[in-house]
């Protein structure tokens, strides 16, 4: 960063004294551009010696995925987007047949089952129940009067969440994949951590009179950033980044306006 | 001091492998793991219409009596309930079984709507309110053939509708909503009277109880109708009061009726090409669109561009029906579900689909049924979940919550809802266990 070209030195206009066309002796003021001395790259030192760097939403250590970071003036944007209350989607990988305790296939095992009667249908059924009472959660905890007409509209059209604290609450799951004993699920949701969706697959599978345990959590959307404008290990580099940062900033202002 | 024989350190891999294969493998579901079919009441209990006797009278020191079930409360039954209805303040419950005992009756028996329930103190008298499901003798000739197919509740009467013997009414006759002679001056309470009624001209194969009249559907689509009529709802051309099961005619003459629907005063009837019928009462604008009259007596056909209707429900004060696409409509007056600035509309309006549950992820699912109480609606989906709005009179909408409901809400039930029956403050629902 350093090593870019930096700005241009501030230029200030000064008098100096400057010999006068004509007759030699006299001196005239002259009004001329003169670099500030202060902004010479010698005198200012490098421009970057440190960089502030905050965290978007926090991403445990056995998940994977999308993690918004903020250099600098940046970060004032991450607490914007935080109150904004975007969702966040996860895929989410889980096995029938296995409990560990600590929901995890990493974990010591708690319980084996059988899981031959599970079928696609019975694991839609149950994702919608879920669905249903988090929806009902969703609506609650919005802290919007129910009895008024901009509840309604905003119900109609979806756009009812909380805007404050709340427990965590899923908007819509899908299953994408389901092989015995394998499955895996797309889920929505806001204000979660990953360990509650451990948790989330844990239930499933004692609901449907079996155990699961999840084996991938990964991030594939948070709010306005896509695994798409996600930068790979290999792109750590100052090019990319900057580049990302442009293509997102046009996304993030908008998104900024929409809700606040 | 650590003993030689165990391993050294934290176990490997490969033991931690073998350790988890030699595990033991706990089954929980059995072969033959069935869904069960269960019944579910939520409302106003002291009645008697909940059917579960500890919420009125307390059978434990510690208990309270619960005047409210805000919630849906499991309700346990011998048999397997097939249909259900909510009259005002009592329920049948009816189960297509070939045993003797079919119909089970709870709530107000003022007027025997359930049939004479023999007192244990008093043999002479009956109960005034029956606080658990007890079964209604009903007069069959061959009680272990014949099944019964449906029941419906009104005010202070009901109808039991069986497979080969006809229609069964028991209750309140002062306007000759049983089908059978006004008596004058008398006495319904603990009366042993079971009408049965049997001259149509084909089999009766839906009943329906309004307020104070009766609407029996047969095979062939002829709808015929007794009761009061002072609004009228009998359908007949004139306001006075049938005693006896009576054609209608008028714009369903010649028409093949597929589903009839009341529950007050007035009357909704969904021919087989997908048209709206209706009659009776229009003081709330119900049948506005056809009429200025706030009473109309003959059936009249409702000219609505809303597509092909599969099923009408009709309330108090306001109607809806069920489009073939799976779209609800809903119009009349009061809390119609589409927030707190509808009250009333004479032109039935769509309830967006997005509140029932459909969304971009879930594109398929649609409304399968709707019911409708005194002032509440009931929805209910093809995944199976309810939606209720409307007036929440005494907690009947089973939300949890006190406040009336201005649009589509779920209730939590633990499985998947089959079917829902709605009443004036409570409503009772049959519900698969997943």
């Amino acid at each position: 960063l350093n090593a870019a070209p930096g700005r241009a030195p501030r230029q200030q206009i000064r008098f100096l004294p400057a010999p006068a066309p004509g007759g030699g002796g006299a001196v005239e003021l002259v009004a001329t551009r003169v670099p500030v001395l202060a902004d010479h790259p010698l005198v200012r030192g490098p421009r970057f010696r440190k960089l502030k760097i905050g965290a978007g939403h926090r991403l445990d250590v056995k998940s994977s995925g999308v993690f918004v970071l903020g250099i600098g003036h940046g970060n004032k944007l991450l607490t914007d987007l935080y109150n904004c209350h975007l969702t966040k989607v996860y895929t989410v990988g889980g096995l029938f047949g296995k409990a560990t305790d600590d929901f995890s296939d990493t974990g010591n095992l708690v319980e084996k089952t059988t899981f031959d009667h599970i079928t696609r249908e019975k694991l839609e059924r149950i994702l919608a129940v879920i669905q249903g009472t988090n929806q009902k959660a969703l609506l609650m905890y919005s802290n919007i009067d129910m009895k008024t007409q901009e509840a309604y509209e905003l119900a109609v059209k979806g756009l009812i969440r909380p805007m404050g604290k709340s427990p965590p609450i899923i908007t819509a799951v899908r299953c994408l994949q389901f092989a015995l004993p394998e499955f895996q699920l797309e889920i929505h949701c806001l204000h979660e951590t990953q360990q509650y969706l451990r948790k989330m697959v844990h239930e499933i599978g004692l609901e449907l009179k079996s155990s699961a345990v999840c084996t991938q959590v990964r991030r594939i959307r948070d709010g306005v950033f896509t695994v798409d404008d996600a930068l790979l290990r290999t792109q750590w580099n100052l090019q990319s980044i900057q580049e990302a940062i442009r293509n997102c900033q046009l996304k993030v202002e908008t998104e900024l306006e929409k809700t606040l | 001091r650590r003993g030689l024989a165990g391993a050294a350190g934290p176990p490997s891999t490969r033991q931690l492998r073998e350790a988890e294969e030699a595990a033991p493998v706990f089954q929980y579901a059995g072969k033959a793991a069935k869904r069960k079919d269960r019944v579910f009441v939520w409302g106003f209990s002291y009645s008697g219409a909940l059917g579960v006797p500890s919420f009125v009278k307390p059978d434990a020191s510690w208990k309270k009596p619960r005047r409210i079930q805000p919630t849906p409360y499991r309700l346990e039954t011998e048999e397997k309930i097939s249909s259900a209805a909510c009259g005002y303040g009592f329920t049948l419950l009816a189960s297509n079984t070939r045993d003797i005992t079919k119909v089970w009756g709870m709530g107000l028996n003022k007027d025997s709507q359930l049939g004479f329930q023999r007192s244990r103190r008093d043999q002479t008298k009956g109960y005034e309110y029956v606080l658990e499901p007890s079964p209604i003798p009903l007069p069959l000739e061959k009680p272990q053939q014949t099944r019964v197919l449906q029941v419906s509740c009104g005010r202070a009467h009901s109808l039991v509708l069986t497979d080969s013997e006809g229609v069964f009414t028991m209750g309140n006759n002062s306007y000759g909503q049983c089908g059978r002679k006004v008596v004058e001056d008398e006495i319904y309470s603990g009366s042993h009277l079971i009408h049965q009624l049997k001259e149509f001209d084909s089999r009766v194969v839906q009943v329906v109880c309004g307020q104070d009249h009766s609407l029996f559907r047969t095979k062939k689509g002829t709808v015929y109708a007794c009761g009061w009529g002072a609004d009228g709802q009998t359908g007949l051309g004139h306001y006075n009061i049938t005693s006896v099961p009576t054609k209608l005619h008028g714009d369903i003459a010649g028409v093949n009726i597929i589903q009839v629907s009341s529950y007050g005063d007035c009357c909704l009837a969904v021919s087989d090409e997908g048209d709206v019928f209706g009659w009776g009462n229009s003081e709330y604008l119900q049948l506005a669109s056809v009429t200025e009259t706030t009473q109309v007596n003959v059936p009249r056909h409702l000219p609505f561009k809303i597509g092909k209707v599969k099923e009408a429900a009709c309330g108090g004060t306001g109607n809806a029906v069920l489009t073939e696409e799976g779209n609800v409509f809903v119009w009349g007056y009061g809390i119609l579900g589409k927030g707190p600035n509808l009250i009333e509309t004479a032109v039935p309006e769509m309830i967006p689909p997005s509140l029932f549950g459909w969304s971009d992820f879930s594109p398929d699912t649609r409304v399968a049924h709707v019911r409708c109480g005194l002032s509440q609606f009931a929805a209910l989906t093809n995944r199976g979940e309810l939606f209720v709005w409307g007036k929440n009179l005494r907690g009947c909408l089973g939300t949890g919550r006190m406040e009336d409901q201005y649009f589509p809400w779920r209730v939590t039930v633990p499985g998947e809802v089959v079917d829902v029956a709605c009443g004036v403050d409570h409503m009772v629902s049959m519900v698969r266990s997943f």
